[in-house]
């Protein structure tokens, strides 16, 4: 809350500061706080190091935080026709864990559309495929586009007689189904 | 002992402008970098934002001009404070207006 008071008054001194300077002329070899002269060599040197530390920290900062944000891939397995919103409750004791399976998590969608597991919930970037299957194929979902068949996924942890439950939900179903079941603000 | 006290003070008032615009140019562009980023989550954002953005940019680079050039900077730190007072201002007064009972005439009862 204090950084857009911060923000201003400092936007406030830069220009007056500057407002003064452009258009005061100063005495002749005097060096005052309004009037200074261009720094020494030392000083530009300093100055020049620390802003190459500061970026150099910035990239590895950003660097870490890239490589951080990833997590591995989720495959949806949804029951062959299945639409409406679909629920996974994750660190469920008691529930089996999420197979795993050429590097993607496997999330086979029960009939009823609840998953329950005891994995842990995972964060950061990936693609996530979805599918519908059925005994005879398994056929995949476009999750983009205008026949997307994905929509409103979320994650969010919610409250009941079990204590906090972390969850994500999306909804399967053409956008119009989609847009019928989310009422418009 | 007292030269080199004398150095250091000639130092940091050849250097003020160089904190003064770097400090504006971080704390601004970082306050509307935090308001632009509300666009992921649907927050609407508005074109003086970018244009605020560019002026906390502008200023950055007038502070390491200031190192060399402390009158040339000055006039390159007035533009940019410029660019960023067309977001800060409609802002200020935006926020200030309703408090000073100046609020639309609509939601005033006939």
């Amino acid at each position: 809350m204090i950084l857009p008071y911060t923000a201003i008054v400092l936007l406030v001194v830069a220009t007056l500061y500057s407002t003064i300077v452009s258009f005061r002329r100063a005495d002749a070899g005097k060096r005052t706080w309004v009037f200074p002269e261009a720094t020494n060599r030392s000083a530009r040197i300093v100055v020049g190091g620390l802003t190459l530390a500061l970026l150099t920290g910035l990239a590895v900062w950003l660097g870490v935080g890239a490589r951080n944000s990833t997590r591995p891939a989720s495959r949806f397995l949804i029951p062959d026709g299945y639409t409406g919103w679909v629920r996974i409750e994750f660190e469920v004791q008691g529930a089996p864990p999420l197979p795993m399976e050429g590097g993607e998590y496997i999330l086979k969608i029960p009939p009823d559309g609840l998953l329950r597991t005891s994995s842990a919930e995972q964060y950061g970037w990936a693609k996530d495929h979805y599918y519908y299957y059925s005994a005879q194929a398994v056929h995949p979902l476009p999750d983009s586009g205008s026949a997307a068949l994905i929509w409103g996924k979320i994650n969010g942890e919610g409250s009941g007689a079990s204590g906090k439950r972390k969850y994500e939900e999306l909804f399967v179903g053409t956008e119009q189904q989609f847009k019928s079941q989310v009422p418009v603000s | 002992m007292s030269s080199g006290s004398g150095s250091i003070d000639v130092i940091m008032v050849d250097m003020f402008p160089f904190f003064l615009y770097f400090a504006a140019s971080v704390i601004t562009g970082f306050h509307v970098y935090t308001l632009l980023a509300l666009a992921v989550y649907g927050a609407p954002s508005n074109p003086l934002e970018l244009v605020s953005l560019l002026g906390s940019l502008c200023l950055l680079i007038a502070a390491y001009v200031s190192l060399f050039k402390p009158n040339a900077a000055a006039k390159l730190a007035l533009i940019a404070c410029l660019a960023i007072w067309c977001f800060y201002g409609p802002a200020i007064a935006k926020s200030v207006r309703p408090k000073l009972g100046g609020q639309s005439s609509v939601l005033q009862p006939k």
